[in-house]
């Protein structure tokens, strides 16, 4: 529960006067992703706390370092919970880093990613400002949308010192129903998860079935279990399984091998579709570890594992990659925060 | 800068133009650019120079990097059904007119997505998507006549964002036409992009990043069940506290609104559905779900409701009703419209907890500035829209009005909210958007605008005042 808004910022100002780039380092859990990060550690891990909670406004806001653990088990004690359900790394992650690798969990597709819960955030720029966008209130379209930039930024425009979330209610039940079918079927029948009106919070499809998570209203759930047949995964499995498909260990990369991940139309048909791919948000978001000699999957993240020093967001056209650096000058002009993270020109 | 610049002659512009598109595409006379010089905050106008309405993507480019070679200011215009100026045309630039972009280019219904040319109107979508069961969740009150490629500059909400969104929130894609001319799409058919969201940054920027000419949008599914119910509360701060106690107590529905003494009386004597006249202000709750989550729901607010100290409650027995009590909410403007000459529409938000006090202060300012307020609002997520009467002809009075607004705005700010929930800035807020940013924040945001529109001829002048303006505007408070 400390606020060292002002002692970052002052170490923002030195790196700026001494054009020193900063790695902003919070709980360090996602060292892994995005391309090798260089510079000098800014931590953020101390700078925590919970600012304002109101649960009847259902808004959040905390300081960036607050470990997402911490923020689950606050609202859990109100019954509510974060919509985008984030990875936990091991009691790592914070909201920060969460927001700024943009890591929307199960329920995306249903309640929405990071960005669609974000109301406003503080961040200081390039210039040592501490500014504040968005607001705490459900509609703000007062200026440029310069909170939701910064997700999936990794950092690169600027440090966030503090989020303000949307938050919803927890749900009363759960029920997951595994069905088998073959991958071509499967991806036809996922798609009724965006047509039909089902309490479903996640859809994967794994080593041959697909496997549904419902939650809501107890009767709720019994009649679209009934309605959508297949059997009922025990609770404690079906839990461990949500746990491993969250955190993203059901798919490790190997020491030779990359984890390959992309964001797809659910039904595509062409794009890692293998035995050994794992499909989460109904197909939409398809993860794959190849041996590094293998071939990049079309369209795929290079998310984890293998050379990071080349570029893992794959290549851009000239006209985004030009708005792109022109939008890191407009924050970051003399490239203080987490040069080449995002892309090698960045 | 624009304003300080020599226009290019009329002729040499609208001649450039004609050599882009059909002459018949190019308005530059009085008469027929008329219809032209406002939109939906008709107290802001302004001829335009010349008028474009291209129907091609390649025209749009073409004009754009004319534009841009030539340094003449671009304003792009949907259905200009927006409140807050951010359509009104540049007096000395072209009026980029997307109307003839009205083709939904695709429903794919599996995926529950739809991919659409910016001038389709907001309901049309959902009536194309009704025989899949689907329709897109968005709904302005202007839906019947908005474009989609509005709803994306302003980033429009409606009675149902709470629990579903704004526009920003059901966009997958845009595609749109940068000031050299250049065609670039953020996003894609998934949930998901790899770097910086620019999706997000597009959504809600007024006009000035560049010319959205496509947008990938979510449909969702029809509810199995909607049920609608209203109940009349004897205070303002009654009818909040129950909004705060429905919400904390873990029901989100789909749509809640709030209306006042004023907006009751005004739309019950308009379309006579009956509401509680009697009452001093109104919940409308609507909830949807499958027949099982509604039947739970409706228990519980019902319950919320009582305790809340409701003085009246219905329920909509079928979908008639529940249109009908929808239809005085709907109605509320055209029936203040009635008992005034002139009504001025403000859009704040503010923190649902703040309700009680700032429609006490309200009604202060509504004395102080002898000036009637009926409000109506979405409840649900805080959003006020205050109708302040008035009458034009009196002399004064809309100087009065726009006062009075600017106080309610300033209100909304010192409550820990915003100046605008789903209009815009546009033109109309300007002055008040150096008291919600301080300088440092307001330069961030024109370094944003210089990103994508070095020149600043993309919509100039309107949503990110100058630091001058700022200046000017701090000095006169201070006065």
């Amino acid at each position: 529960m400390t606020d060292l808004t002002n002692e970052l910022r002052a170490q923002i100002a030195d790196a700026v006067a001494t054009a020193t780039p900063l790695n902003i380092v919070a709980g360090n859990s996602k060292a892994h992703l995005g391309r090798q990060a260089t510079g000098q550690t800014l931590n953020v891990s101390a700078h925590t706390g919970v600012i304002s909670y109101s649960p009847t406004e259902l808004v959040l806001r905390v300081r960036s370092g607050t470990r997402i653990s911490d923020i689950n088990q606050l609202l859990a004690e109100h019954n509510q919970r974060l919509p985008f359900e984030p990875p936990c790394y091991a009691q790592r992650a914070t909201i920060g880093g969460t927001l700024a690798a943009n890591q929307s969990g199960l329920a995306t597709p249903w309640f929405g990613g990071v960005r669609d819960s974000v109301l406003g955030l503080g961040l200081i720029n390039g210039k040592a400002e501490h500014m504040h966008f968005g607001g705490q209130v459900m509609k703000n379209v007062a200026g440029f949308d310069v909170s939701r930039t910064q997700v999936g930024a990794m950092g690169t425009l600027g440090l966030i010192t503090d989020v303000s979330l949307k938050v919803l209610p927890q749900f009363r039940a759960e029920k997951t129903l595994m069905m088998p079918m073959p991958l071509p079927q499967a991806l036809t029948y996922m798609s009724r998860f965006f047509c039909q009106t089902l309490p479903v919070t996640a859809v994967v499809y794994w080593q041959g079935q697909v496997i549904v998570r419902l939650q809501g209203e107890p009767a709720t759930l019994q009649a679209a279990a009934q309605q959508l047949g297949g059997s009922e995964m025990p609770m404690h499995e079906a839990h461990k399984l949500w746990q491993q498909v969250r955190e993203q260990t059901l798919l490790q990369p190997q020491a030779d091998e990359i984890l390959w991940r992309t964001n797809v139309a659910a039904n595509d048909s062409h794009t890692m579709v293998g035995d050994d791919c794992l499909l989460n948000w109904a197909g939409a978001q398809r993860w794959q570890c190849l041996k590094q000699t293998a071939a990049k999957p079309a369209g795929a993240v290079q998310y984890a594992g293998g050379d990071r020093q080349q570029e893992v967001n794959g290549e851009l056209d000239k006209t985004s990659q030009r708005l792109q650096q022109n939008l890191k000058a407009a924050f970051d002009d003399q490239a203080i925060f987490n040069p080449g993270r995002l892309y090698s020109w960045m | 800068m624009t304003s300080m610049q020599t226009a290019m002659p009329r002729q040499q512009l609208a001649q450039a133009m004609t050599n882009i598109v059909a002459p018949a595409q190019v308005l530059c006379d009085d008469e027929n650019q008329r219809p032209f010089e406002c939109d939906g905050l008709a107290v802001y106008k302004q001829m335009p120079w010349v008028t474009v309405l291209p129907d091609t993507v390649a025209q749009v480019q073409a004009v754009m990097a004319y534009c841009h070679q030539h340094a003449v200011p671009v304003v792009v215009r949907g259905a200009a059904t927006g409140l807050c100026a951010g359509a009104m045309p540049n007096a000395s630039g072209v009026l980029l007119v997307m109307t003839k972009f009205n083709k939904i280019v695709d429903i794919d219904a599996q995926l529950a997505q739809a991919t659409v040319q910016p001038g389709v109107r907001n309901l049309a979508l959902s009536e194309a998507a009704a025989p899949y069961g689907l329709y897109y969740a968005p709904d302005p009150s202007s839906q019947i006549a908005c474009t989609i490629g509005g709803n994306v500059a302003e980033n429009s909400g409606g009675v149902h964002c709470l629990k579903y969104g704004l526009t920003v929130n059901n966009l997958l894609s845009v595609t749109m036409v940068t000031i050299e001319g250049e065609l670039v799409t953020f996003g894609g058919p998934g949930f998901d992009t790899p770097g910086m969201d620019l999706v997000a940054l597009t959504a809600g920027s007024e006009g000035l990043l560049g010319a959205v000419v496509e947008a990938r949008v979510r449909l969702l599914p029809r509810a199995e069940k909607v049920q609608v119910l209203m109940a009349g509360f004897d205070s303002v701060t009654a009818a909040g506290d129950a909004v705060a106690d429905l919400i904390g107590g873990g029901v989100i529905p789909a749509g809640l609104e709030m209306m006042d003494k004023l907006a009751i009386e005004a739309a019950e004597d308009f379309v006579k559905v009956g509401y509680p006249k009697d009452a001093a202000a109104l919940l409308i709750c609507e909830l949807d779900g499958t027949q099982a989550e509604v039947a739970a729901q409706l228990s519980e607010v019902e319950a919320c409701f009582k305790a809340a100290g409701a003085t009246s409650m219905r329920i909509a027995k079928d979908a008639h009703e529940a249109a009908k009590l929808w239809l005085g909410r709907k109605s509320a403007f055209p029936a203040v419209g009635r008992i005034s000459p002139d009504y001025y529409c403000m859009d704040g938000t503010i923190p649902r907890s703040q309700v009680g006090h700032v429609l006490t202060r309200i009604q202060a300012l509504s004395e102080q500035y002898g000036l009637p307020v009926a409000n109506v609002f979405h409840a649900g997520d805080g959003n006020l829209h205050p109708l302040i009467l008035f009458d034009a002809s009196k002399p004064g009075e809309l100087e009065k009005a726009e006062a009075c607004g600017g106080d309610i705005l300033t209100l909304c700010v010192d409550v820990g909210g915003t100046i605008t929930g789903e209009h815009g800035v546009g033109l109309e807020k300007m002055p008040q958007m150096p008291y919600q940013f301080s300088d440092q924040e307001l330069a961030q945001f024109r370094a944003v605008k210089q990103a994508f529109d070095g020149q600043e001829i993309l919509n100039p002048g309107k949503a990110i005042p100058t630091l001058k303006y700022c200046q000017e505007y701090r000095s006169i408070q201070h006065d």
